[in-house]
């Protein structure tokens, strides 16, 4: 459930109940008043500063179906993801590239919010967003999922289930995705020229060939007035604008994305925010994928 | 073979691709019928790990692991029911989807044949447990995600069991806990709780559902080919499991419940 403003005694005294009671109403009939009374004591529902990032926990391996895959905590936000290899022909005017067909499905089962059918227009829109990002930044160069040149190539199924939705679905997935294929396998194979397949081997397997490692801060503009990072799923709809800023493992620039006017108080803010987020990655985040 | 007709409203790869095919490995350690079960007793089941309320955003929610198989539960309700139509009693929703990458091929993301039947048999599982007669106009909806398979029939159980965990945790009034548990019948000899190598290798399965606090089965499902008695031989292995199972949920919700005051 959303973050109540006052929290209930252990031995549940009366008015400390109905205190939360009324809170929690207020937040579901005027969130954006509630979210405003917040700001003017600086500070956010969920008792975090402005510029302050949630904790971040990554889980890498432990699917054995898939050929990689990673569990990623953002806050509350969870979003597993699992690589899955299949083989294929190259497309004709690119016989030697690969593929990589990342996808974010955003299920009924982690937030209200969503029903049961089709991914809805978020999901598409993410699920486009993290596709550019992928293929912009080459975390896996796609020339190096050739087995036979016009003949068998690999596919990377890449899918993202969100569990619990919580906000900032796109930071936690691109590092579900980038940390899922990190830890994929491919076995070994080899192209039968006399019979036309592919033949696997069980025993040996390589790891996929990374290129940059991205990571994704998200911040969210409320008002005009407050430049919030790591937004939750209260605050996300309240937002006018949205700034996602995609760095490397290097601190380089890979993209920048904005939705929304971008303005607090007669200025640009972009800069800003990646300033910011170039400092949360090298403050925070410079290990997330693990020692490389 | 997964064929994938252009979805637009995805990321789309090349229309046709294969799952790899592997080299004939002479396994000397795959499993051969008559040899005895690999790693636990015949009617040992997989140990179970559950916990409650992981999925905030929900009303009710569990995740459950045993080895290989891992399913995450939540419930939302009771809410509002969409039909315009008067009903006396609540409805009990159940929908199940199977992670692209839970089964060793390759699933396409489209709810399928398998997954609805999955979703049936579960709510067959819970309906009788659940007070719906104190909910009119109301919809409980069961979303169940898994993401990891290793065995159908040890999902439908480990999601059954999941799923009445999430409803308890819910606050959703029960008359009873419901503990669900797979049997196979393998050559002579009752296996419970089958991965999926020992269920291909079976010749017949059967799932129980049932609350052990009142003494009562809510489904069987039996599946495949055995003999009657092998059939009431496979309850009876379940009724015997399912009361441990049945004290694993409580175990789990009352932690949740101390965790969280």
């Amino acid at each position: 459930m959303a973050a109540a403003a006052a929290s209930a005694t252990p031995s549940g005294s009366n008015s400390a109940e109905q205190d939360a009671l009324k809170a929690l109403t207020f937040q579901r009939l005027h969130p954006r008043t509630y979210l405003e009374r917040f700001l003017a004591e600086n500070v956010r529902p969920d008792g975090r500063y402005f510029d302050e990032w949630r904790d971040i926990s990554v889980n890498v391996g432990s699917i054995s179906t898939a050929d990689g895959s990673a569990l990623v905590r953002l806050g509350s936000t969870t979003v597993v993801c699992g690589v899955k290899a299949e083989i294929a022909e190259p497309e004709l005017d690119r016989p030697k590239d690969g593929f990589l067909v990342p996808n974010l499905d955003l299920p009924a089962i982690c937030s209200p919010k969503f029903k049961p059918g089709p991914p809805t227009d978020e999901a598409q829109v993410l699920s486009d967003r993290l596709n550019e990002v992928l293929v912009s930044s080459g975390v896996v160069p796609t020339s190096s999922l050739c087995i036979e040149p016009g003949k068998a190539v690999w596919v990377l199924y890449v899918d993202a289930t969100c569990i619990n939705y919580d906000g900032n679905a796109f930071d936690a997935t691109l590092l579900a995705m980038v940390a899922a294929l990190k830890n994929t396998t491919l076995p070994k194979a080899t192209y039968d020229e006399d019979r036309h397949r592919t033949v696997c081997s069980r025993k040996i397997r390589e790891p996929l060939q990374i290129g940059r490692l991205p990571t994704s801060y998200s911040f969210g503009i409320f008002d005009g007035t407050h430049v919030l990072a790591d937004p939750t799923s209260f605050e996300e709809p309240l937002l006018d604008t949205t700034v996602s800023v995609v760095v490397d493992n290097n601190g380089g620039l890979i993209s920048v994305m904005q939705l929304g006017l971008g303005i607090v108080g007669g200025d640009d803010v972009l800069s800003k925010c990646i300033d910011a987020a170039k400092d949360c990655w090298d403050k925070g985040r410079r290990d997330v994928y693990g020692a490389s | 073979m997964a064929q994938s007709n252009f979805d637009r409203r995805r990321i789309n790869g090349p229309e046709e691709s294969f799952q790899p095919t592997f080299e004939d490995d002479d396994d000397e350690t795959r499993w051969k019928p008559g040899n005895p079960r690999r790693g636990r007793g015949a009617r040992d089941i997989r140990p179970i790990f559950l916990t409650a309320g992981l999925i905030n955003q929900a009303n009710g929610s569990a995740y459950i692991e045993t080895e290989k198989t891992k399913i995450a539960c939540a419930v939302y309700g009771p809410r509002q029911s969409k039909s315009t139509t008067y009903n006396e009693k609540g409805r009990l929703n159940v929908e199940v989807k199977f992670s692209p990458f839970s089964c060793t091929r390759r699933r396409v993301p489209i709810r399928d044949a398998e997954d609805r039947s999955v979703a049936v048999q579960i709510q067959q599982a819970l309906v009788p447990a659940v007070r719906l007669e104190l909910l009119p106009k109301s919809t409980i909806d069961i979303f169940i995600t898994i993401i990891e398979n290793d065995g159908i029939e040890g999902c439908i159980a480990a999601g059954s069991v999941a799923a009445s965990a999430a409803l308890a945790d819910a606050g959703i009034e029960m008359l009873g806990l419901v503990a669900s548990c797979s049997a196979a019948v393998v050559g002579k000899e009752i296996w419970l709780d089958p991965t999926e190598e020992e269920g291909k290798a079976s010749s017949g399965t059967l799932i129980l559902a049932g609350m052990p606090a009142l003494g009562t089965i809510t489904s069987v499902w039996q599946s495949g080919s055995m003999t009657p008695a092998d059939g009431i031989k496979c309850m009876e292995a379940c009724q015997e499991r399912y009361t441990d199972i049945h004290a694993v949920i409580a175990q789990s919700l009352l932690e949740n419940a101390q965790n969280n005051t």
